[in-house]
């Protein structure tokens, strides 16, 4: 439309003389310059460059390490988060989520607890390799797996399993030194007494405070042992538990922990909505999963190309995101386990196994995306990434 | 260092729309996106069994087979229709005024004025007149400007002359007096941001005609489905997108597009870059201050930030009638009094004096949610500046208590919500910075008022080669971004045709 057109529409003058005004007064957002990434650093950073202040022996294979930021003050985080750790071990740059388990009214550190797991990379990175005064990479906080006060009871159940506790240090911690209106109580499997990380903390806490309680389940125990014993079953749950209306549990620990847990948790009727799990990475046996092509060996390998380029193998029973990583393909990852879709990647051609459950998106599966952290290669492929 | 023929940074509607259109015509584009998706806004997130839509409430410009609307004549075009099911929503919209009317408008204009005239006798006239109007001046202003009319002339578009630059307000107040059924006619200017007194008279009326007359539509999978389908297009025609890979900054020289620099510190080299990030973004964040053209400042010393949004996800364990819904598409209004509604958004309490949106697919798709289950979405619009000044140690638990009482507030209509929810996410104007990078979260770019409609600023740039698209260069809502993305990328291939017919 032409100009001389416009200037005969009907109240075309006062907007004119309104322009006029608002130019006089109005701003042209120069200060605006840099300040989105500035609030987002404040809460969300991608990337915290954090030193190692302390380390702490917990168990003989479980170590605290009590970070501090180099620059910028930590974001806050709702207890139950975690960060990922960015490393170079070996060769292979990776990555790994730990809870935090510290409380979020430390304000000044995060403190992760780290278990090394049998020929585990970054846990054995960390356990053996890393010193005090060292500077990693992290991620900011991240996770969903945190009290919501508009929709949880305020009697919680936590179940936690090994390293599983981390999450659960951090709630209780926060609820006993901020006071909070809550009432937890904490069930938690291990193998031996030697294996409890934060044993000592938990039964003076539990003593200490009439809101928290803390019942150690043992698949070993020792001789004068009088606690519960073998592993986290239904009957245990209901005998801590009571009445099951009024409460809502929270589940941590290791996929096997689940795999018994979770039926046992049936039995008692409590409704998803009542009932939040923690991920805990990729399954350590798919190959055992239904679905899993007939015959195919974990160990079987087969031939995977990245945009185009050079073939490397990769092994059924692993990750695609460790064989992509292990190959010095980096792709971005934060939680492992399938859950923040960091690592979709397209598939072009061949297939992928994947445990059922993984949220993956509706669409992204009708154009061939999955999450490549919880992806196992069940024939020779291409991706786009 | 590598070089394309066009560079589009941001990968939000208008961003996808563009490189599709690029990538088909044969260009070789490069799209990158700070996000490791695809969508902008126009995206979706998994939180357990549930997948929550984050912005599309109703897509406009569909239209059927028979009468086919803008927009699906522009998915055609681009090749993704055959990619996607649109499934048409039965109702407009319900209005909630609670004491007052619960009332659900069918898209048809007829039995909209009958039902109306049925609850105001007294205003039977003005209805009919209101809604003669809203068609005729939509009917002017597509001759005007979709078939773009050579002779335009206050003889031949009178209502056009008349209308297209007064504000709902001052229609209302020619046709009708009872504030609840303005409330009734009136609730898409939440879907602009600006209340009856500043909202173009004409804005409104493209809403209300392009709903009715097209119908509002759902897209399965949700707009990310829509997103994907963009994104595979600009894939399979040769074009190459990068995720997690933001733009920092605009290469200019003597007014010229040289190339962009990535985040990760990338020199690409382009003669033709497309925006796709906020115009605040664009010419301030990724620009040095001496290459911004002066009638780039002065549009936006005439703008102001538009709303943002305080956006409940809800994962309902219980099909959507248990809590009393039976329409996708609820407007539950407190006040009858628009202005006082608008001045709240300037707050971060909600309540039931507040107007919100809720919507639930369900209804018109079973398969949105898991069998048995339903999702929410419970939006109201907030201004950025009230969360921008909330400490960070304290805005989770700001975030919480807001919802809460936002819940509480939408319980007095639908009873019975909080206790059959498994999934809540919460998304705060913070939320939609980080998401999209738009300043103080702005979800619909700059407030519409009429001094910043096209008839007075252009958006074109004085930077040779650089473009825009996207609801901070005019309308904003799904259609028109999709719509400008295509209109930005043909003005690009135009201009790259001639440099190449000079070339040779
Ligand atoms: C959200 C989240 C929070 C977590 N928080 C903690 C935490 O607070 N403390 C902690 O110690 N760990 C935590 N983990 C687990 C942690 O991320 C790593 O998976 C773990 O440290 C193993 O990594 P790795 O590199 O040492 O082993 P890898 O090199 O990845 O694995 C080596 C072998 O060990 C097996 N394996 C992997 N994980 C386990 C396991 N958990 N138990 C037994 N076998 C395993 C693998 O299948 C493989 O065969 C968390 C995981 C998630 C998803
Ligand atoms: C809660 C909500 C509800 C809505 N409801 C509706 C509705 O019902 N109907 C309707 O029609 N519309 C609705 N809208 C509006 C509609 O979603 C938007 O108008 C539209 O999606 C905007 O598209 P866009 O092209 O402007 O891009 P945006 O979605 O704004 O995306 C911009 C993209 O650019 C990227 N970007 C920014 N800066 C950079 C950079 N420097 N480098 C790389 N990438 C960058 C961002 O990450 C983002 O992906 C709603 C929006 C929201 C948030
Ligand atoms: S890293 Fe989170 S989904 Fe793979």
């Amino acid at each position: 439309m032409k100009k001389e057109m416009i200037e005969q529409i009907d109240g075309y003058g006062d907007i004119i003389r309104e322009i006029d005004v608002s130019r006089k007064f109005g701003s042209a957002f120069k200060d605006e310059k840099g300040k989105v990434k500035d609030y987002i650093s404040h809460l969300h950073p991608s990337r915290i460059q954090m030193r190692v202040l302390d380390i702490i022996d917990e168990t003989g294979s479980t170590r605290t390490f009590r970070l501090v930021p180099e620059d910028a003050p930590l974001p806050p985080f709702i207890a139950g988060q975690y960060i990922t750790v960015f490393v170079e071990t070996g060769g292979i740059r990776t990555a790994r989520p730990y809870s935090i388990s510290s409380a979020p009214n430390q304000r000044g550190y995060y403190e992760i607890t780290i278990r090394r797991v049998p020929e585990g990379l970054v846990s054995g990175f960390f356990l053996e390799k890393v010193k005090t005064g060292d500077v990693i990479q992290t991620s900011g906080p991240q996770g969903f797996f945190y009290y919501n006060p508009v929709i949880h009871e305020k009697k919680v159940i936590c179940i936690a399993g090994g390293s599983g506790i981390t999450p659960f240090m951090s709630m209780i911690r926060e609820v006993v030194e901020c006071g909070l209106d809550k009432e937890i109580r904490l069930i938690y499997g291990n193998r031996s007494v030697d294996d409890i990380i934060f044993h000592r903390e938990l039964t003076r806490i539990s003593e200490q405070f009439d809101n928290i309680s803390y019942i150690p389940v043992l698949e070993i125990p020792p001789e004068d042992y009088s606690g519960k014993q073998g592993f986290i079953t239904g009957d245990i749950i209901r005998e801590v538990t009571g009445n099951t209306l009024d409460k809502t549990f929270f589940l941590c620990g290791p996929p096997a922990m689940y795999d018994f847990c979770l039926p046992e948790l049936e039995k008692l009727s409590i409704p998803r909505k009542r009932l939040k799990k923690e991920m805990y990475g990729a399954p350590e046996n798919i190959w055992e999963y239904p679905g899993w092509p007939e015959g195919l060996s974990q160990d079987e390998t087969f031939s995977v190309i990245v945009n185009n380029g050079k073939p490397f193998k990769a092994r059924a029973g692993e990750p695609l995101i460790k064989a992509l990583e292990k190959n010095g393909v980096l792709i971005p990852s934060l939680c492992r386990s399938g859950e923040c879709s960091m690592c979709r990647v397209k598939i072009t051609a061949g297939k992928v196994f994947q445990p059922p459950g993984v949220p993956v998106r509706t669409s992204d599966k009708v154009f061939g995306y999955v999450h490549a952290c919880v992806s196992f290669p069940v024939t020779d492929m291409n991706i786009h990434i | 260092m590598e070089t394309y023929d066009a560079v589009v940074i941001g990968a939000g509607n208008g961003g996808l729309t563009a490189s599709a259109t690029l990538a088909r015509k044969g260009l070789n584009v490069l799209l990158l996106e700070r996000h490791n998706i695809p969508g902008g806004a126009a995206t979706s997130f998994c939180r357990g069994r549930f997948e929550f839509e984050v912005a599309l409430h109703q897509l406009s410009g569909i239209g059927t087979n028979e009468k086919p609307g803008p927009l699906r004549m522009l998915l055609d075009k681009i090749g993704v229709m055959d990619k996607l099911e649109f499934v048409p929503m039965d109702d407009l919209y319900r209005v909630v005024v609670p004491g007052e009317v619960d009332i659900t408008l069918k898209p048809d204009r007829n039995q909209i004025v009958k039902e109306l005239q049925l609850l105001f006798p007294k205003e039977k006239e003005g209805i009919e007149k209101f809604f003669d109007l809203v068609w005729k001046v939509f009917s002017e202003v597509i001759g005007v400007f979709y078939f773009k009319d050579p002779e335009v002339s206050r003889e031949k578009y009178p209502h056009f002359f008349q209308y297209v630059l007064k504000n709902l307000q001052e229609v209302f107040d020619q046709c009708f007096t009872d504030p609840v059924l303005k409330t009734i006619v009136s609730p898409y200017w939440t879907y602009m941001g600006l209340p009856p007194s500043s909202l173009a008279f004409v804005d409104m009326a493209a809403m209300l005609f392009v709903y009715t007359e097209f119908l509002p539509y759902h897209v399965k999978g949700g707009s990310q489905a829509l997103s994907n389908a963009l994104a595979d297009t600009v894939l399979s025609n040769g074009g190459t997108i990068r995720f997690n890979c933001g733009v920092k900054k605009i290469i200019v020289e003597n007014d010229k597009i040289k190339g962009v620099v990535t985040e990760n510190g990338d020199e690409v080299k382009t003669r033709f870059v497309i925006s796709n990030a906020s115009k605040i973004s664009t010419y301030i964040d990724l620009m040095e201050p001496e290459h911004v053209p002066q009638k780039i400042s002065d549009e936006l010393k005439q703008s102001t930030l538009g709303q943002s949004a305080f956006t409940l996800y809800l994962g309902l364990n219980c099909p959507p009638e248990k809590v009393g819904l039976n329409a996708s598409t609820n407007f539950l209004i407190g006040d009858t009094d628009p202005d006082r509604i608008y001045e709240r958004m300037q707050q971060r309490e909600i309540g039931e004096e507040d107007g919100m949106l809720l919507t639930c697919y369900d209804l018109i798709d079973n398969s949105f949610s898991p069998k048995g289950c339903s999702q929410i979405a419970l939006v109201t619009l907030k201004y950025g500046d009230c969360w921008l000044s909330v400490p960070p140690e304290e805005y989770a638990k700001e975030k919480f208590r807001v919802a809460d009482s936002m819940l509480s507030a939408a319980e007095k209509i639908h009873p019975g919500i909080r206790d059959h929810i498994e999934e809540m996410e919460i998304a705060t104007p913070l939320t939609h910075m980080r998401y999209l990078g738009h300043p103080k979260g702005s979800i619909y770019g700059f407030d519409s008022y009429l001094r910043n409609s096209m008839f007075f600023i252009s958006n074109r740039s004085d930077i040779k080669g650089l473009y825009n698209t996207g609801g901070w260069y005019g309308s904003s809502g799904f259609q028109p971004t999709l719509e400008s993305g295509v209109k930005a990328a043909k003005a690009l291939i135009r201009e790259f045709s001639a440099q190449q017919e000079g070339v040779k």
